[in-house]
């Protein structure tokens, strides 16, 4: 099937698409968005989260045909050319990323947490994020970035 | 070497400072190449057959309905092996492709290449396997015992460590004993096992793979394929974690013997049931203590005995053995000892590397029995392991003298002094009690506990193994600015090699811009990702290679400015005299000149065991961390949190203090996991959790806020007196959790991890 | 995965019409377990009918002071409405406590409903599952049991439903409106999931060709209510067992009790009689542990989940108690 969907404000075009490829294959494989990650592909990791309308979603449960006219964010269309998002300097300069594979979902998480909530508490800040598993930073520097990128912002 | 002599610590960005990570902007925008990003024009997606029973015979393989699958290139079996189908790390006993016998529930048995993933998954589903099922080999102890059937020729122990140290026979007045059991815990790094394999005109392979060690990786795929090395180049893709879980091989060869089969460029990309069948995990354990002590508690001896099961191939099981045994009595003075470890083969899922090897498990055991000993002389724990601790010049139960710091009771008595968290009075927010998110408990029956831990890791690798890395440095001017290259074969897996590589160059040679060039097999070896090592190896031998290409530099400089040799020295992008200051800029005096070493460094050797008494000089160096665990338990629901997990460690010397702390914050995190959650379950062999739905690790829901101390008492014998880092934090967290546990509820608790189920005694 | 038709359906009509003349198709809502089960081959569907988009997204109050809640009402929006924070807080607490924030921006109430048991066995295609397959035989028994059920099993299934949400539901006598071509029905809550007996892959009560549009809750009997969830992390993992309660209480007596359990049973287990023994009794602890044991009485076990009997009373007894002192009703 042919598939239209707005990626990071980009009217984008993909063909050939087979129905039970999910959002996440799509932008990856045949968008060239490889940016959100497929670390588990059940929903459980949050590596693939993107903006779906707005919200985070897990690109990887939502069906090709599901995203037909929506509008999606990836970690790709956060920055501004060459500025990043302060949520993005913010996990560089925490020393927040070690071997990044988590990353672009977290940052996509927190971006939503601090467009929601401009000053999170710890709590929240954790409560938000606890759909994002990182394996190599024990999350503590992740904290130190949202909490920064909030005083930022 | 010590630490004062050539280093111009106040190099900007240079050692001992915390410069942003060179892929840090790549990763956080998205854009960094994983080896499961990767793509070619054309490319292929293979995908493997695995077998689903733990013991087998394969009495036929008919591939006829797979291969005429339309968009199915490729159905290969062992018979498509050209080389030797066998490889492992330390024994070649495991088949590219299994043959007439399968090990393990996962072992692989076909490979398919197809034009898009689903069709190669649906391919390898028709592929049509006769299995004769056996009844699976599932016990560590009777393998030692010498029953069951043999798994392999030489039956089922792959290796027994004996150590045998002072008096085998004394006695004590305290004597306490435990049986003490370590699940299997996984890597679960979070990028899955995937790569590129490109066919080559000239008839070989480049492939492009996330792994921990590309030369022994390469000398594997270059037996099993048959060709001469020069034909099989690796590179490596980005790694998304590791934790010892990619120093054996996944879809090396068999994405490079379906490239070289099609013709077409071959992706390989498991899921994460399929990863979780796809590499080892790490060694569950069954260990028997027993600790002889005075009155006062001085150990008098340790007796243990210890079955680590390696599953169905031997991987590095040795190794990993020998580790549990030499450590086994932990960072503590004791003067008899007798071990005993043997490692076996089963046909439970493969075991192997993971962060902490054989250490995590000897030191939930002897942690444990530490806290029993207080208890049994009525002392409090901290006391107990003051009264023991190793320091510099005690004797490791291999008779190697431990010839630096070995700050066990400044660790201690650090942790201890640290401040408690506030207790819960008044109207807690009940976020910070047991239950989680929108599920806490009011606090009515919630005790809390405090535990300590200290524990101890060999870094680098040990027994006589020749280890070594290579680095590249070169020195040239570019753009009108002094620039340095490096290059290693390092394999960056996220703990950030690629930012202190750099560090080092800046400090040695006082240049700020510092490029990286990609990992491959075009330079030889860096050794493994993997025992800590990295910084200590292949951050020496960028160190040594930089200090040749100094004084070749400060020789040129010398000639060109007609001063001697020895009154120069280059720092802050000029070169500078000690007499007549700064003299030049660098770029000016490099000229058209580029200075390029090439440097193959090692660490001093280390001896091999006595196979009777596992006496030795077997170990480079040792890492000491040690941490404080306070636990609330809702003791009616079995709920627990983490409320705090403190740690201090001995680093030798931070060449990047923020990326320690990322270390110790990860590694704790980690034990946290096998303290309270982690475990492959297995049944007959099969794995019954395959998925992040039920293998859990932690989230950030899970881990606590973590005061750290970080002590740098320089190692003389190591570059800038550093330490390894990784592992240690991964050894004593889950003891000291475990610990808090038993002081909030009073149960036993002998294994890990715990479970609601425990703590309830329901 | 295998091959399937997508389509989209624009309307109510059309989406009934389709399923009702499509002999193998499926509707597709936040996808978040039917494309997981798709992948695992577990769901077979030819056609897949997306209706995510239709119009069945409100909350709205009902005259009597109850709600009505479209069946495609995301789990975010659901936890996050006033009217069910305030009314019936243990619906809030257990759609918060089942997953993440990713996922409860995906799933649909309806979804929920109709989602599948997290039983490794029937994940598993290497074993023998009377819900994939009738007749095969039931792996679980004998094997890895420590997330099964204790409570309305048979010898043909143990597996347990893994919802949160739908326990609170069943709690709070929750009523599913279907719709068919054939016309509208409700069904209670705690009749639309069926026990397993010697027909385990018997699920529900929704024919194929019907269409979950709508749950409705009663007015509440009261708004001190609420979820607790026994798991092996502070972070979402499915529940080795959990109580949605709501608790009035007068005079020191229980005036009023609604209770069901998750976690145990292959259905959302409505603790009928532990409602029995509390109605009218002293609202004290021995009474609450009174409750457990006679709704627990009948619980069987295999070795690897005999825990959850004992762990399952506890729950009971520290949620009621949790709601008697009630510091954080909502």
């Amino acid at each position: 099937m042919r598939l239209n969907v707005t990626v990071n404000g980009e009217r984008r075009q993909a063909d050939d698409v087979w129905e039970g490829e999910s959002l996440l294959y799509v932008l990856r494989e045949r968008l060239g968005l490889p940016g959100s990650k497929n670390a588990c592909e059940q929903g459980e990791c949050g590596s693939c989260t993107v903006y779906l309308d707005d919200v985070p979603a897990c690109s990887c449960l939502v069906a090709a045909g599901q995203a037909e006219g929506r509008e999606v964010r990836t970690v790709e269309g956060l920055a501004e050319g060459e500025a990043l998002d302060p949520v993005q300097q913010s996990f560089v300069d925490a020393g927040a990323v070690q071997c990044g594979f988590c990353t672009p979902g977290l940052v996509v998480a927190a971006h939503d947490l601090l467009d929601r909530v401009p000053d999170p508490s710890d709590e929240e800040i954790r409560e938000a994020l606890a759909g994002n598993l990182c394996r190599c930073t024990g999350y503590e520097k992740i904290l130190d970035a949202v909490r920064t990128a909030a005083g930022a912002r | 070497m010590t630490t004062t002599e050539s280093t111009d610590v106040t190099a900007a960005q240079g050692i001992g400072t915390s410069p942003v990570r060179p892929d840090g902007t790549m990763k956080v925008r998205g854009e960094f190449a994983y080896s499961s990003d990767l793509w070619h024009e054309d490319m292929l997606w293979g995908a493997t057959l695995r077998s689903p029973h733990p013991y087998a015979h394969i009495t036929g393989i008919d591939i006829s309905a797979a291969l005429a699958l339309p968009g199915v290139y490729a159905v290969l079996t062992h018979t498509d092996v050209p080389g030797v189908n066998r490889y492992g790390l330390e024994h070649p006993d495991q088949p590219v492709l299994a043959e007439d016998v399968v090990r393990y529930q996962g072992e692989p048995v076909a490979i398919v290449a197809a034009d898009h993933p689903e069709t190669a998954r649906r391919a390898v589903a028709k592929i049509d396997v006769g299995y004769e099922v056996l009844e699976p080999v599932t016990d560590s102890e009777a393998a030692v015992a010498g029953e069951g059937p043999e798994l392999h020729p030489g039956g089922n122990v792959v290796r027994h460590v004996p150590i045998r140290f002072g008096e085998q026979d004394v006695t004590a007045d305290v004597v306490v004993t435990g049986r003490y059991e370590v699940g299997m815990q996984d890597q679960a790094f979070l990028g899955p096992e995937s790569g590129l394999a490109v066919p080559a005109e000239d008839g070989g392979v480049d492939l492009f793979v996330a792994t921990q060690w590309l030369h022994v990786d390469q000398q594997q795929i270059v037996a099993a394929l048959g060709l001469p090395k020069d034909k099989v180049r690796l590179t490596l893709g980005g790694v998304g974690g590791a934790f010892g879980g990619r120093e054996d091989l996944s879809i090396q060869v068999h994405a490079c013997l379906l490239a070289l089969h099609t013709g077409k460029p071959v992706k390989m990309v498991y899921n994460r049931e399929e990863s979780f069948y796809g590499h080892v995990h790490r060694h569950p354990a069954t260990l028997y203590y027993e600790h002889g002590a005075d009155r006062d508690g001085r150990l008098v001896y340790v007796r243990a005995r210890m079955y680590l099961d390696g599953g169905a191939y031997a991987s590095t099981t040795g190794a990993v053995s020998g580790n549990a045994a030499t450590l086994g009595v932990g960072p503590y003075s004791v003067p008899n000892v007798t071990i005993d470890c043997w490692g076996t083969y089963s046909n439970n899922p493969p075991c192997g590397a993971m962060r902490g090897f054989g250490a995590v498990q000897a030191a939930f055991a002897y942690e444990s029995q530490m806290d029993r000993l207080a208890r049994a002389c009525g002392l409090d724990p901290v006391e107990v392991r003051l009264r023991n601790a190793m320091s510099e010049g005690t004797r490791l139960p291999t008779g190697q003298v431990v010839d630096s710091a070995a700050p066990v009771d400044e660790l201690l008595t650090r942790l201890r002094a640290m401040p408690l968290p506030a207790d819960r009075s008044g109207e807690p927010d009940l976020r910070h009690l047991p239950g989680g998110v929108s599920n806490t408990t009011h606090g009515e029956g919630v005790v809390r506990g405090v535990g300590y831990a200290v524990g101890i890791k060999n870094i680098c690798f040990s027994e006589g193994f020749d280890d070594y890395s290579t680095a590249r440095v070169r020195l040239e001017a570019l753009g009108g600015e002094p620039a340095a290259t490096v290059q290693t074969a390092a394999c960056e897996v996220g703990q950030g090699l690629v930012t202190i590589l750099q560090q080092i160059i800046r400090t040695e040679l006082g240049v700020e811009q510092v490029t990286t060039l990609p990992m491959d097999t075009s330079i030889g070896s860096a050794g493994s990702s993997s025992a800590s090592r990295q910084s200590y190896m292949t951050g020496g031998a960028v160190r040594a290679a930089a200090l040749e290409v100094r004084a070749a530099l400060v020789e040129h400089a010398a000639r060109i400015l007609g001063h001697d040799r020895g009154d120069l020295s280059v720092g802050g992008g000029k070169v500078v005299s000690r007499t007549d200051g700064v003299l030049a800029d660098l770029v000016d005096v490099l000229g058209d000149a580029a200075f390029d070493r090439t440097v193959e460094w090692r660490h001093r050797p280390t001896e091999s065991l006595d196979p009777e008494t596992g006496q030795g000089n077997a170990h480079v160096q040792y890492g000491f961390a040690a941490h404080r665990a306070v636990v609330d338990v809702d003791t009616e629901l079995g709920l627990l949190k983490v409320v705090a997990l403190d740690c201090v460690q001995d680093v030798g010397k931070a060449l990047n203090p923020q990326a320690v702390l990322g270390q110790i914050q990860g590694g704790s995190a980690q034990g946290l996991g096998l303290a309270v959650m982690e475990e492959i379950q297995t049944e007959g062999g099969v794995i019954r959790n395959p998925s992040f739905t039920d293998y859990l690790i932690p989230t950030v829901l899970d881990m606590p806020p973590m005061r750290i101390e970080v002590l740098e008492l320089a190692d003389p014998h190591a570059p800038y007196g550093l330490r390894g880092v990784g592992e240690p934090p991964t050894i004593s967290s889950t003891p000291a959790i475990v610990a808090a546990i038993r002081a909030a509820t009073g149960l036993a608790l002998d294994r890990v991890p715990v479970r609601p189920e425990h703590l309830t005694g329901t | 995965m295998r091959t399937f038709s997508y389509v989209r359906a624009p309307d109510v009509e059309t989406a009934l019409r389709t399923i009702a003349t499509e002999p193998n198709a499926k509707f597709l809502g936040g996808g978040t377990n039917l494309v997981d089960l798709m992948r695992e081959n577990i769901e077979r569907p030819d056609v897949v009918v997306d209706i995510s988009r239709l119009p069945l997204t409100g909350i709205d109050e009902l005259p009597g002071g109850g709600v009505r809640i479209g069946a495609l009402v995301r789990n975010s929006s659901l936890a996050a409405h006033p009217l069910v924070r305030t009314r019936y807080p243990v619906v809030s607490q257990a759609v918060l406590g089942g997953a993440s924030a990713q996922l409860r921006n995906m799933a649909t109430v309806g979804g929920n409903l109709l989602q599948r048991t997290r039983c490794l066995y029937f994940y598993d295609e290497a074993s023998a599952c009377n819900k994939r397959e009738p007749g095969s035989g039931c792996s679980a028994l004998g094997g890895f049991t420590r997330n099964h059920g204790v409570l309305g099993v048979s010898d043909h299934c143990i597996a347990a439903h893994p919802s949160d949400l739908c326990v609170a539901l069943a709690a709070l006598d929750a009523e599913v409106e279907v719709e068919s071509t054939r016309g509208t029905r409700r069904i209670p809550l705690t009749e639309f999931h069926h026990l397993p007996g010697s027909t385990p892959h018997v699920e529900t009560a929704l024919a194929p060709d019907e269409l979950v549009t709508s749950v409705e809750l009663p007015a509440p009997v009261t708004t001190r209510s609420r979820y607790r969830k026994v798991r092996d992390r502070a972070s979402y993992a499915f529940a080795l067992v959990s109580v949605a309660a709501a608790l009035e209480v007068r005079d020191d007596t229980v005036t009023a009790a609604r209770l069901a359990l998750g976690g145990v049973a292959p259905k959302p287990w409505r603790a009928t009689e532990a409602e029995r023994v509390l109605l009218g009794a002293p609202a004290t602890e021995e009474s609450f542990r009174s409750a457990a044991e006679a709704e627990l009485a009948s619980a069987t076990s295999q070795d690897g989940n005999d825990f959850k009997i004992e762990l399952a009373r506890r729950t009971i007894v520290a949620t009621l108690r949790d709601l008697l002192t009630d510091r954080s009703a909502a």
